[in-house]
């Protein structure tokens, strides 16, 4: 029984950490500039933007609507400039099921509402 | 740059173009990047001088148009009549007793005192330190208060879920919309797109505060009103030709 419960708990962690290595879909800029080396510029700490992303958009948000502080850091805009995917040539809803933001959102039974406002794809057309 | 961070810092530093990290006590890093875009102040205020007299009736559907354009509204399929958003419009008034006939455009007029502002339950309804008067629609629940309060009917409730919105204006179901002065173009130093669709003199944008600002030099010399001044809201948007 004790042999069951350790093989379970291994495998339970290894596929927690399986998921927490990868994001299955991490939309095509984002993927170019982690190939490049680039993402931990944007991001210094994985841990941080995971846990802390609601906190820095919603400061941002009343920044940029209150204050006309506009800058790319935090900027809803940007998360969806770089974490959208394309096919067949045309961006795919960031809030489709299994794009960048769904994916997480929908394992943790999140449900949000930025998208029945803000835009879905980067700026008009490819 | 290593300093505790707390929210009047964070707000002072903006000032300067830098990039801190600050340690909050549970041991999360909080990264900050302060940026050279300073939040606006109420040393300026936009304001808009229209003047009927150089408009023509296409000049007032050429903004409707831009507006239309620039910010994403009008393509509306399910709302009818008076649930159509409508940010700008043309009207016709008339001298009942001159028979004068005038059309003007009629958006959003930017009080000083704004009625929408003061009978929003949440704050959402609110007006910027420069004048601009918008809604967040992060904190609009649809009550429509304001725009029962608004004695120019500048405002419009959307009625229907919408897609492929413009990326600088976030609009959606159940959330009250009106004229922004086109305040993302505003903060990049651009003019709002209804004044740039009028090439002649006919709309005039700029910082009525500025004493070198050609609004405020028009407003100085010319007759000008604001519509309504029995409200005394002190309007941002002026007419002159009525
Ligand atoms: S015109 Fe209407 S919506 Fe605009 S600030 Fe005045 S009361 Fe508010
Ligand atoms: S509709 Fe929205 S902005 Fe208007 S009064 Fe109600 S909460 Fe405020």
């Amino acid at each position: 029984m004790r042999h069951l419960l350790i093989i379970f708990l291994a495998l339970a962690f290894t596929s927690v950490f399986a998921h927490a290595d990868k994001h299955v879909n991490l939309g095509d800029r984002a993927t170019e500039l982690k190939d490049e080396g680039k993402s931990r510029d944007i991001h210094p700490s994985l841990a941080e933007i995971r846990k802390m992303h609601p906190e820095f958009l919603l400061h941002k948000r009343d920044k940029t609507l209150r204050q006309g502080v506009r800058t790319q850091r935090d900027s809803l805009k940007e998360c969806v400039n770089c974490h959208s995917s394309t096919k067949n040539d045309e961006y795919v809803p960031i809030n489709a099921p299994d794009q960048f933001c769904s994916t997480c959102h929908q394992k943790v039974g999140t449900s949000l509402d930025c998208f029945s406002c803000h835009r879905t794809t980067p700026k008009e057309g490819l | 740059m290593n300093k505790e961070l707390n929210r009047r810092d964070f707000l002072k530093n903006t000032t300067a173009v830098t990039a801190g990290v600050a340690t909050i006590a549970s041991g999360i890093t909080l990264t900050t990047f302060a940026a050279n875009d300073n939040p606006v102040t109420n040393e300026k205020r936009w304001g808009m001088l229209v003047d009927t007299n150089k408009l023509t009736e296409s000049n007032i559907n050429d903004m409707v148009n831009a507006c239309q354009e620039e910010n994403g509204w009008g393509s509306e399929i399910h709302s009818t009549g008076h649930q159509k958003p409508s940010w700008i419009k043309k009207i016709k008034v008339k001298d009942k007793v001159t028979g004068k006939i005038d059309m003007l455009p009629m958006m959003c007029q930017h009080c000083e005192h704004p009625p929408c502002v003061d009978v929003c339950p949440t704050n959402a309804s609110m007006k910027r330190e420069d004048g601009i008067v918008l809604v967040d629609k992060h904190l609009c629940i649809g009550c429509r208060y304001c725009m029962m309060a608004c004695p120019y009917d500048a405002r419009s409730f959307v009625h229907e879920d919408l897609s492929n919105q413009k990326e600088h204006m976030p609009r959606g179901k159940g959330t009250v919309e009106s004229c922004t002065m086109c305040v993302h173009r505003v903060d990049k130093g651009e003019m709002p797109a209804c004044a740039e669709a009028v090439s002649s003199n006919g709309v005039i944008f700029g910082d009525l505060y500025d004493a070198n600002s050609k609004i405020n030099q028009t407003l100085k010399k010319i007759q000008s009103t604001q519509i309504r001044t029995d409200l005394n809201l002190n309007t941002g948007v002026r007419y002159s030709g009525i």
